[in-house]
């Protein structure tokens, strides 16, 4: 076997007091592809921001062709030739294909851009993925498939001996991943080297070379491909008792209390129908983009939509969410950051909006909104230094209590959360997942929707799995395992049952 | 010229056209103060009234708000509507002084307005009010009626040529009166500007004897200052262009306002008049034609007064 | 994966960028005191408020704008073409009802309609045809300002001599030697401050500014809380013209030139964000006190050429907004 090119010996990372990684030893060879698997949270990400020098160690070491390296930037580390494909693009969103792909590094004849030559060799690269994409249309206007193409055209056209991919399949169909396929076949054999990571184990089996698994920031094992099972992995990759992690199942047969029938938006969501029980936590599975999401805001009244939505028996309209949420429906976005919290208002400012009317009206009554600052902080068990602080400024978990406590304040029957724990600790995790259990023996009703099967499983008894926009199928009880779900989410058929109970 | 001029119309004639059909082209700024507004009410009128007399005759009139879009609107009015004769008050004048020579050079017939271009010669016919007169005539005014060491305040227009020679004026006609300038600031033809400018200078001097306003809109904003601080009696205001309200108040002999000087924006009306003489009669109407400013008193303020002006 | 979490930092509680604009009015009126005896006079400090009022009141509807992520460059305009559509009509009322005080309440009541309907129209085409706020009042500041122009003929709209007389106290007037325009710009202020940090449509205009998806997630009615912002806005130019008809007894095409940018400045100056999110009025009030005082400054000395005035503004207000920026937290 060759050298590595790039490795890591011993690695730590930590942020604040928190330690995320734990010594971590990762060599990528030259013509080799090695898989980098784990839980949302193990710290893949960490991992591959440190191996391109978007992030520092805090202790161990990175080694580049043998010699140690400190790389003061991913810049450094571009110009070595080591490459990231970032899950969330990094694409300007009004240029150009082309001048995306070669943004920063554009061709020149004299003092003007060769526009010709750069379109040219946009077009080529993109050739060789059979991508049809014209080299002149703004990205904005481009498919996401098509975003990860061009993703992976401005990494070919670097020139790459390292290049790193986080999960470039997540939104490839079947037959662009095969082309995705034949290319680090084609790197690989230039002697490129390459890590991947992906949620599909079928695929980390069939293009991996050699596979390392990552758990709670710790490296739990690293073989040759061949001498792993996908069974292995997946033990390898849990590897704990879900049962330490996830609350007692309580839920008794009830009467219905939300009703969706034929919900579509157009282009992402096609005739889906649930229905949720009194006291019950349903989960909604599927792949990233399969119009979970969107199902969930159609319902909640935050997207035109058709189909009809009942709650306790009563219609309410479509795209009014004020209305819903007055007659007890609340929906939780998955985007904190993006919907969920104003990030430069304080913790109480941010508690109250969506119920400001009931904190008095013409004036608001400054009192009871830090009487129920007070309670949010100690039902939800908030930490924050500073109860003026921006809430920007809070933890990722804190935030997330703070939503919580924000979507909760209406005293809603029916919550929708959407991703309840992404990009938060394991402790924070744990008390959100009791949260939700002790809400649905108060006898609400609660859709949790995850990427995450642990979540799925350990949270609700029954699971909607979504594919490609429409209701896959339903689990039921002993049926909710993580491989039916991926089955359902993949679109595979099997376990089809009337979803419509 | 001349020549190019009757070899059109010789050129029209023979083209079974049987009257004469010439189009004249009008630029003047914008209503955007009262006397630009009373300039394009009398512009409107005469070619209301000289569309009337001759119907071949085509009048395009444009109104602008600044020196690069009158640039834009004279190219236009050449390119489409192929004018024969240019009638034109300039923003301003050097910007304005080279697209005029090229259209002057076109072979089309030119009347400049009040506002002179930077090089002589270019025009075939220049109408003009008399800033330096303008000015002169106030100054004469105070230095005859104010005794030596009266004071004085001075509300400018917006900083121009036009307003730099009136205020020349005005201050030649004072020189060795013994009349001293308090304060000389910009009014900018505004009537709220002028009101907390004056408001400012009586807060400031205890003693004010007489105010110059270069202009009526401006005159209007100092009396209603002058009025509320109770100082009616203490000093007159002699404002410019004879503003129809100013007129009145003279014709009653108002000891705040005793006096005004023309400027009159029919002057537009004369340009346009001439011009029109020039092309249909071949009357010899080139050269300079300056009106000079006369002061409006009590005894001839009735000659001043046009009930249906809007200024 | 966003596992970066940033230890929380503290802000200061009172910071200059809190007070910036109070101090760069207290260095005004100290050098104001300096330069000119007559500053501190009762008649000047009236005359500057008074004057300050018209601004004032249209920049408190601004700050709501603003802060709420709009922005609106047609007041000005709009206080033109109202001010002259109350002249006409009370002109006409006059000729058919024969003055008196009913004309007078008539036209307030129609400068009053003619504010909120012009503010309703700039709001409605903002939220529901979507159009950019910039280009749509930069639009209706063309057409509100050509409209005047017509009323006027190019001239001068007057209020007839008589009712000019009977409407007259309501600017030079008062009670307690406080003049009308004062009072009502004072009363104006603190209705608007206790709007803005006390009531459910600040809060709304707030968070709206700072991030609408938010705002819609949270069951804002967002729309209807931006148009709201824009009728509020409208309803007090109208308001602002209720007390500069008075002054003068006119309007023409040069009624209200660059109002608008006097009020977007003032906003600022107090220390509301441009890009909304923030807004605070009696920061506005103190920016607009600000302008006025600069003008009124230059007006009292000889001290740098008239020709200067506007870079002195200029240099005012780049100060006093750099001095909040720098000291402030960095958002």
């Amino acid at each position: 076997m060759t050298d590595p090119v790039l490795a890591l010996n011993g690695v730590t990372k930590s942020f604040g007091p928190i330690e995320i990684l734990h010594g971590v030893d990762f060599a990528l060879h030259p013509g080799e592809v090695h898989a980098l698997i784990g839980e949302n949270g193990a710290g893949k990400s960490t991992t591959m921001k440190i191996l391109a020098g978007y992030l520092d160690p805090t202790g161990g070491q990175v080694t580049w062709q043998g010699k140690p390296v400190a790389f003061k930037g991913s810049d450094q580390a571009e110009d070595l030739g080591i490459i990231m494909i970032h899950q969330e693009f990094n694409l300007a969103d009004h240029l150009s294909v082309d001048q995306n792909v070669f943004l920063g590094r554009e061709l020149r004849r004299g003092l003007m851009l060769d526009h010709k030559a750069m379109r040219a060799q946009t077009a080529e690269l993109l050739g060789q993925l059979q991508c049809r994409v014209d080299p002149g249309m703004p990205v904005n206007r481009i498919s996401v498939p098509d975003k990860q193409m061009v993703e992976i055209a401005k990494a070919l056209s670097r020139k790459a001996r390292v290049l790193i991919m986080d999960e470039p399949t997540a939104v490839l169909t079947e037959r662009e991943t095969e082309v995705l396929f034949a290319q680090i076949e084609r790197l690989r054999g230039e002697g490129v080297a390459i890590l991947y990571t992906s949620h599909k184990l079928g695929e980390v089996k069939r293009i991996a070379d050699r596979v390392t698994v990552l758990r709670d920031g710790t490296m739990v094992r690293s073989d040759l491909t061949a001498d792993v099972s996908e069974d292995d992995m997946a033990a390898a990759m849990v590897g704990r008792e879900l049962s330490d992690l996830f609350p007692q199942k309580t839920f008794q047969a009830a009467e219905p209390i939300l009703e969706a029938q034929g919900i579509t938006v157009p282009g992402v969501v096609h005739d889906a129908s649930l229905t949720l029980h009194r006291g019950e936590v349903l989960g909604i599975g599927g792949l990233v983009g399969s119009g979970r999401t969107e199902l969930a805001e159609a319902i909640a009244g935050l997207r035109p939509r058709s189909g009809t939505v009942r709650l306790k028996g009563q219609d309410l309209p479509g795209n009014d969410v004020a209305q819903a949420m007055r007659a007890g429906l609340v929906y939780l976005t998955e985007d904190r950051k993006g919907a969920g919290l104003l990030l430069d208002k304080s913790l109480r400012e941010n508690l109250t909006l969506g119920q400001l009317d009931r904190f008095g009206s013409p004036l608001i009554d400054r009192k009871r909104e830090e009487t129920a600052l007070d309670t949010a902080i100690s039902d939800f068990a908030i930490r924050a230094p500073d109860r003026d602080m921006a809430v920007g400024d809070l933890s990722g978990g804190n935030q997330q209590k703070l939503l919580l406590a924000k979507t909760l304040l209406s005293d809603p029957q029916v919550v929708i959360i959407d991703e309840p724990t992404r990009g938060i600790d394991i402790g924070t995790k744990q008390q959100i997942y009791a949260l939700i259990a002790r809400l649905a023996t108060e006898g609400r009703s609660i859709i949790v929707i995850s990427s995450e099967m642990p979540e799925l499983i350990g949270l609700a008894s029954r699971v909607v799995v979504m594919h490609a926009g429409r209701i896959a199928g339903e689990l039921v009880q002993g049926a909710v395992t993580e491989g039916n779900i991926v089955r359902l989410a993949m679109g595979m058929d099997g376990h089809e049952k009337d979803s419509a109970a | 010229m001349r020549k190019t001029l009757i070899a059109t119309t010789a050129l029209m004639g023979l083209t079974a056209v049987p009257a004469l059909s010439e189009t004249i082209g009008i630029s003047i700024p914008a209503a955007t103060h009262g006397w630009a507004g009373a300039l394009n009410f009398h512009a409107e009128r005469t070619v209301a009234r000289l569309s009337e007399a001759n119907p071949d005759m085509e009048f395009v009139l444009t109104t602008t708000s600044d020196p690069g879009q009158q640039v834009s609107d004279l190219e236009d009015m050449v390119a489409t509507r192929g004018i024969d004769a240019l009638v034109v008050l300039p923003f301003e004048s050097e910007p304005l002084t080279g697209p005029i020579q090229r259209i002057a050079d076109s072979g089309v017939w030119v009347t400049v307005v009040d506002r002179g271009l930077s090089q002589e010669g270019i025009e075939n016919l220049y109408v003009a009010g008399d800033n330096d007169s303008f000015g002169r005539t106030a100054g004469q005014y105070f230095a005859d009626t104010l005794d030596e060491g009266a004071k004085v305040v001075v509300m400018r227009g917006i900083a121009s040529t036009v307003d730099n020679e009136r205020v020349a004026g005005f201050e030649a006609a004072l020189e060795g009166s013994g009349i001293e300038v308090l304060a000389m600031d910009h009014g900018n033809w505004n009537r709220d500007t002028a009101f907390g400018l004056m408001q400012d200078w009586l807060s400031r001097f205890p003693e004010i004897d007489a105010v110059w306003a270069a202009d009526d809109d401006m005159a209007v904003g100092a009396l209603a200052a002058i009025d509320q601080a109770g100082r009616t009696d203490e000093m007159f205001v002699v404002g410019g262009a004879g503003m129809k309200e100013m007129v009145d108040r003279i014709r009653n002999e108002d000891p705040t306002v005793p006096v005004n000087v023309t400027y009159p924006p029919s002057m537009i009306s004369t340009a346009i008049e001439m011009t029109v003489l020039g092309l249909t009669s071949g009357a010899p109407m080139s050269g300079e034609f300056i009106i000079a400013s006369e002061l409006i008193t009590p005894e001839n303020a009735d000659n001043f007064y046009f009930e249906d002006s809007p200024y | 994966m966003s596992m970066a979490t940033t230890a929380p930092t503290r802000r200061p509680r009172v910071n200059l960028a809190m007070i910036a604009p109070v101090v760069a009015l207290v260095v005004l009126v100290l050098i104001g005191m300096a330069l000119n005896p007559n500053f501190l006079s009762y008649a000047n400090i009236t005359n500057v408020l008074a004057r300050s009022a018209f601004i004032g009141i249209i920049a408190i509807g601004m700050t709501f704008v603003i802060t709420a992520g709009g922005l609106d460059l047609s007041v000005g305009s709009m206080a033109a073409f109202v001010a002259g559509l109350m002249i006409l009509v009370m002109n006409l009322l006059t000729d058919s009802m024969g003055g008196g005080l009913p004309v007078i309440l008539l036209g307030v009541a129609l400068a009053l309609f003619a504010g909120l309907a012009a503010g309703f129209v700039n709001g409605i085409l903002i939220t529901r045809a979507g159009i950019e706020a910039f280009i749509l009042t930069l639009g209706t500041m063309g057409i509100y300002r050509s409209l005047v122009t017509w009323l006027a003929d190019g001239g001068t709209l007057s209020l007839g001599y008589e009712m000019r007389e009977l409407y007259r106290p309501v600017y030079y007037g008062g009670i307690l030697g406080i003049s009308w325009p004062i009072i009502v710009f004072a009363v104006l202020a603190i209705l608007g401050e206790i709007t803005m940090r006390h009531t459910a449509f600040g809060r709304h205009c707030a968070a709206i500014g700072s991030n609408e998806r938010v705002a819609r997630y949270s069951s804002v009615a967002v729309l209807r809380v931006r148009l709201m912002t824009y009728v509020l806005l409208g309803t007090l130019v109208g308001i602002a013209v209720v007390m500069y008809v008075p002054r003068l007894g006119s309007a023409s095409a040069t009624t209200g030139l660059l109002w608008e940018l006097e009020a977007i400045a003032a906003v600022i100056i107090g220390g509301t964000l441009l890009k909304g999110g923030f807004g605070r009025v009696w920061g506005t009030v103190v920016g607009v006190l600000i302008l006025s005082l600069i003008g009124n400054l230059l007006n009292l000395t000889d001290f740098v050429s008239p020709y200067l005035n506007g870079a002195i503004q200029g240099v005012v207000i780049i100060l006093a907004v750099v001095l909040q920026r720098n000291t402030g937290a960095a958002r």
